[in-house]
């Protein structure tokens, strides 16, 4: 967290009135634009943002202060949203187990999860999103500095949209070969992140997958 | 038959991460197929039981998320073409939710009297200043 914002969560924390009124202010305009995207409804909106607030200093005993706190802010309206949605019946809540029916589009790419999975530790799945985020940062950051703009296209449809590579490289105007490539070299270099922290990258099933 | 969405998408769905099109897309393809439904269920368990994934790995950490100052930056035109175009790919092919919020926010503080920005802020002030005194004490 930068040292501007850590100095103010610890001014909230003690309850100064001018650090919340700056939090509010800081944040609003982009907590707003995330709901209201959404619903497309200024009022209820607003009000989504006032329960992510409220939302935040209740929960401000437990923020870790190693994460962004926009990301943290984010992550309150998005439950905050989701509540709303659920409220008004756009959004199902979820049976809490997901059987084992006609499931089978379901099933993850790669190995089946290892039994050690279900009894690691929070702390231990924390160190190996970080581990991976970290490994991640660094790529994109140097194929921004290099000016790899294509690079960055190529993973971020292949990884956060999931797009397969034939898609990937029509978009791209390249061979789907060169795509293979670039796919495997990045979850190569994950890999070999992890396995030099001594992670397993087993929990990972994409990157077992291939 | 295999349905018309990927893990990745899935998974930004409960998140809140998709782009609104698609989330809403899925919202209403929800509403006739328990599969999907079954098929959200299960994703919620992997995750339960400590499987990561690259796409939920990659959107928490903002991985390509442009800072604010470069997202006005592009709003005034002061980007080379090619840093450019690439934030217009995160925000529209990608969809980027946090960085559409951000950028609509740039925007609105260009456009909104400050008055609006006013009101509202007091609005929150107000409704959430008893919790800040509370946890003082």
């Amino acid at each position: 967290m930068p040292p501007a914002e850590d100095l103010l969560i610890e001014q909230i924390r003690a309850g100064e009135d001018g650090a919340w009124r700056e939090l509010i202010a800081r944040y609003e305009g982009r907590l707003l634009g995330y709901v209201e995207q959404r619903l497309h409804n200024r009022a209820a909106s607003e009000d989504v943002v006032q329960e992510t607030f409220i939302g935040f200093l209740t929960s401000l005993p437990n923020y870790d202060r190693k994460r962004s706190l926009e990301n943290y802010l984010f992550s309150i309206a998005a439950h905050k949203l989701t509540d709303y949605l659920r409220k008004l019946g756009r959004r199902p809540t979820l049976p809490l187990s997901g059987g084992d029916g006609s499931g089978g589009d379901w099933t993850p790419a790669g190995k089946e999860r290892p039994a050690s999975a279900a009894v690691r530790s929070g702390e231990r799945r924390g160190l190996e999103a970080a581990a991976l985020t970290a490994a991640l940062l660094t790529v994109a950051q140097r194929w921004r500095e290099k000016g790899e703009w294509d690079k960055l296209r190529c993973a971020e449809m292949l990884l956060v949209l999931g797009k397969p590579n034939k898609e990937v490289a029509q978009l791209l105007d390249w061979s789907e070969q060169t795509v293979a490539n670039q796919k495997f070299d990045l979850l190569e270099r994950l890999r070999v992140h992890l396995q030099r922290q001594q992670l397993d990258p087993d929990v990972f099933p994409e990157l077992t997958a291939e | 038959m295999p349905l018309p969405y990927t893990l990745a998408e899935l998974e930004g769905y409960l998140d809140e991460t998709l782009p609104v099109e698609r989330m809403a897309a899925i919202e209403a393809a929800l509403r006739g197929s328990p599969e999907l439904l079954t098929g959200l269920a299960k994703i919620v368990q992997r995750r339960d039981a400590g499987v990561h994934s690259l796409a939920e790995i990659w959107r928490r950490g903002r991985v390509t998320c442009p800072d604010r100052s470069e997202l006005g930056q592009l709003l005034l035109g002061l980007l080379d073409e090619e840093q450019a175009n690439y934030l217009r790919f995160h925000l529209e092919i990608i969809g980027c939710r946090y960085c559409a919020a951000n950028y609509a926010d740039l925007q609105a503080q260009q456009n909104e009297a400050a008055e609006q920005q006013t009101v509202r802020r007091r609005k929150y002030y107000q409704s959430s200043i008893g919790l800040l005194r509370n946890k003082a004490e």
